[in-house]
Parts: structure tokens; sequence; C-alpha cells
């Protein structure tokens, strides 16, 4: 066991919303080639059959309205455009074509995929470049959020592809729940009341004392009292504060205000770091639920089947079972700790020797190994999901080698 | 200890930018946070329900009063929990 593994007392997850690698990372390329971006060079034909290159035009607001659709159908034909057949290999083509269909503006579809340049990011971009960037996370499902944060919390989506209503199987219990009953501590920090939690129908209703909420981790990262296991969700919406304030949507969902993101994840980034003992003894992930329709290049490869089968009429594809045995689009994440050597990456498919891929039923997976050891009412997938805090050295860095947000 | 080399300033993003009267027909995931929320209200004692009719909802800062209304009947800890911090 390192010593970064042998100090480590917490794991904190923040997972945000609806981003791509290429989308988020892809520019990083440039700075060191092992990060698995962009080229410049990929490309998606449009309507009228011209080739669009992906070009680091994104802004903060205002480029991907209305929401670009990423509901199973939709991410199908991003994936294959209309080239699918068991066992394909993704084409990755086809996300300026679904674009079209939401406007039917053929400049707008192209905006499908502008990728940021690392100045408009120098929050994620500086902690990607300091700490262990992976090149092959992708998220559980090729669909859209609650089904795909559903792995993040429980190993699994119970057969959910969409984001209908759904009470999870007690076969699989949530790793709040496997951690409390062991005799750990764990919690899910939403951001206040007006945002609330994803995780409503099936943990919020009837376990409320799982729960708390952003102001309450920053205090408990300043008393030292973070519980073992924290899962933050970032401000869904642009609302009033109860003391009239605005609140600005921190998630990143398109369309609010990617820069409201940054300043979120900093300060998540400045909670642990200002408290020493914390900062010595936490491992933080930033990772995204799924990439929200933006483009990425890399294909998501096959996995482990899930036990599950979402029939034709759940997937929304006639014809078309879905076995979870395919992986959603790539998306950004990124482990932080003191323990990790500078500019860690951690290849992914690209490197057929040692590469490992990830996916978000890698988050239970890793937490249930570290702080419950041998536990054998887990999903197929989240067994099979490889675990992350391998990548803890034994040496600490000095303060000087690590980031310092300072929050305008 | 904080260096010139290692300080990033993040600058915080503009007031322009917060919408409440955005329309949330254009978030997929709001409209279906708010399904979600509904469901769980249905659970509530009547007594302990908003009243709001979901199907009336057409603004995020709208739907974000729905889901403070039902979060705080499921969760009153976290609003109560939160009044102490201010108040400290």
């Amino acid at each position: 066991m390192s010593a970064g593994l042998d100090n480590l007392r917490h794991v904190v997850v923040l997972m945000m919303e609806n981003r791509s690698f290429d989308h988020m990372l892809g520019c990083l390329t440039a700075d060191d080639s092992r990060i698995v971006g962009l080229s410049g060079n990929e490309s998606n034909l449009d309507t009228q059959n011209e080739p669009v290159k992906v070009q680091p035009l994104a802004q903060f607001q205002g480029q991907l309205d209305p929401d670009p659709d990423h509901h199973f159908p939709s991410v199908h034909q991003q994936l294959f455009n209309g080239q699918y057949a068991p066992g394909a290999v993704p084409t990755m083509d086809g996300f300026v074509l679904n674009y079209y269909q939401q406007q039917k503006d053929v400049n707008h579809s192209h905006k499908i995929m502008y990728y940021f340049t690392k100045d408009k990011l120098p929050v994620l971009s500086t902690l990607a470049r300091s700490f262990a960037v992976f090149n092959g996370w992708f998220a559980s499902i090729p669909g859209p959020t609650i089904c795909n944060r559903a792995f993040a919390h429980y190993g699994t989506s119970f057969g959910q592809v969409s984001m209908d209503v759904f009470y999870y199987s007690k076969e699989y219990l949530s790793i709040y729940e496997r951690m409390v009953k062991n005799g750990h501590t764990a919690k899910l920090y939403y951001f206040d009341q007006s945002s609330s939690t994803m995780e409503v129908v099936n943990l919020l209703q009837d376990q409320p004392q799982l729960f708390g909420t952003y102001p309450q981790f920053l205090d408990d990262c300043k008393q030292g009292t973070l519980p073992e296991y924290s899962f933050i969700e970032p401000n869904y919406s642009d609302h009033e504060g109860d003391d009239g304030g605005e609140q600005l949507a921190s998630d990143q969902h398109p369309d609010h205000d990617v820069q409201a993101g940054e300043y979120f994840i900093a300060s998540i980034y400045n909670a642990i770091h200002q408290n020493p003992d914390l900062w010595k003894s936490t491992a933080l992930l930033i990772v995204y639920d799924e990439h929200g329709g933006i483009h990425d290049h890399v294909p998501p490869p096959a996995c482990t089947p899930d036990g599950f089968v979402a029939n034709p009429q759940a997937t929304g594809v006639p014809g078309l079972s879905f076995a979870f045995d395919r992986l959603g689009v790539r998306v950004p994440a990124i482990l932080v700790s003191p323990w990790i050597p500078k500019a860690t990456v951690v290849t992914g498919p690209e490197d057929k020797v040692n590469g490992r891929t990830f996916e978000h039923a890698s988050i239970p997976g890793t937490v249930t190994s570290h702080f419950l050891g041998n536990y054998d009412a887990r999903s197929p997938r989240e067994k099979a999901a490889p675990a992350f805090l391998d990548l803890l050295s034994d040496q600490m860095r000095p303060e000087t080698d690590v980031p310092v947000f300072n929050l305008g | 200890m904080p260096t010139p080399d290692n300080v990033v300033y993040v600058p915080k993003p503009s007031p322009a930018s917060f919408d409440k009267n955005r329309p949330l027909a254009r978030n997929l995931l709001l409209q279906a946070h708010v399904q979600h929320i509904h469901e769980a209200e249905s659970h509530l004692p009547p007594e302990r329900q908003s009243g709001i009719d979901p199907g009336s909802i057409r603004t995020e800062g709208e739907a974000a009063d729905y889901i403070r209304r039902v979060t705080y009947a499921l969760h009153p800890e976290g609003a109560r929990r939160e009044r102490v911090r201010r108040a400290t």
C-alpha cells in the first residue's frame, strides 16, 4: 500500500453536468501529447454534406441553446449515424446532424463541435495538468443524466436508460447505505433546497439523514467533520436564495454559465485544500455525468453487460434492445490529491497494453473496495469497473507544487 | 505556500448570465427534476404538499421555487442547518 493510500481517510466526488471530454479538455493535447484530445482535424458532416471541423470557439453561455438532445435515440444517432450493427464500433459522426434536428439551422448545428481553449477554463485545465486526468472515463450509458448518475450511486441503473422516475431494487444498495450499514460515514451534499438532489425519489424522500447542503460541506471541511465518503451536486438552476440574492446555476448544463461551474469547482478544491489535515487525507474526483449531446471523437467501448436489458420501447429506437454492454460518450474526469504525481495521464483505450476504461460504476466500486473491502452484493458492471485510488503515490507534493485558486 | 507560480485567478461569472426566467422547456434535466420532485411530493401527507401544479411551471425560477418547497418538506434539516450557519 502506498503512503498516499495509507493516509487516505476521505473520498469526495463532484459530479458536474453534460459536457464531453473533447469539449472541455480536448485542447490540452497541444500541451501534452499523452492526453487524447483534439488534433483539430476531427470532423462531422452537416446536412449540406460539408465537413464541420472542431473549432476552439466554445463560449460560457449562449451557444448550446436549446439543450442538445441526449436521450438514448439521439445519442444512438450521434454515435452511429445510421451505421449501427451489433458489435459495430461507433463512428462518432452524427453529432452535427443530430443537433440540426432541433433548430433546422445549419450554422447553429456546427456549434456542437466547438471546444474550449484552456484560458477559458483555468480551473479545470489547471487541475487536469497538475493532478491526474483520465483519457478513458466514459459515461455509463449512451443516454441522459438520471440513469448515468444512478451508476455513480448504485453501480447500475437497474435497467433504466431514460430520465423517467424509477425505484431501485434493494438487491444493490447505494454506496451511502452500504457505508452507513457497515459503521462508516457517507453523505450527499446538494447545493441548496431550491436546487435539491437528483436522488429525491430513491434516497431523499426515505433517507434524508444521508443528505447535507453545500454550505454544510464547506463547514464540514473547515471543522474537520467531513464523512469518509462525500458526493457533491452542483446548483442546477438560476434562482433566488433565501436571502434574496441571485444563485447562479453552477452545473455547467447547457445553457448555464460554464464559468459559474469553474468557480464552483474551485470552491470545492479550496475548501479541502485550506484544511491541511483534510488536504493530505482526501482524494477529490471531479467528473461529468454524461456528454450532453456534445461532440467527442473517441468511440465508447464495449463493457461487461449489466444483467439488465432495455427493450425497444424503453430505448426509443425501433427494434433495438440494449443490454448495457456498451458505454456512453467520454467525459472529463480528474483525480486530485497531493499524493498524485504532477501531470499524471491515466491511459485509456488508446493504450492496448496498460490502458484502463473507467465509468461511473468505478465510483461505488472504488469507495466500497477501499472502505469496506470484500462486498459481494454489487452489480456485474461495478464488479468489473476498475478502481482509481492506486494513482496515489508514496510522495506527498509540497504546497509550492500544487495550485491555489484565488476566487475573484 | 502560494507563490506567484501556483496561484490561479478565477474570475467571477458575470451577473448578466443570471436568468431565472429561462424557459423550463429548454432544459431537459430540470424538466425531469420537476417530475421526480412531484413523484416524491405525491407520497407526502396532503397538508405537507405544496398545492402547486407542476404542469403550470414555465420557468427555471418557478421550478426552483417548487423544488424548494417540496425539498423543505422532505428535508427540513437542510434549511435549519443553513440558518444556523448563517447566524454563527
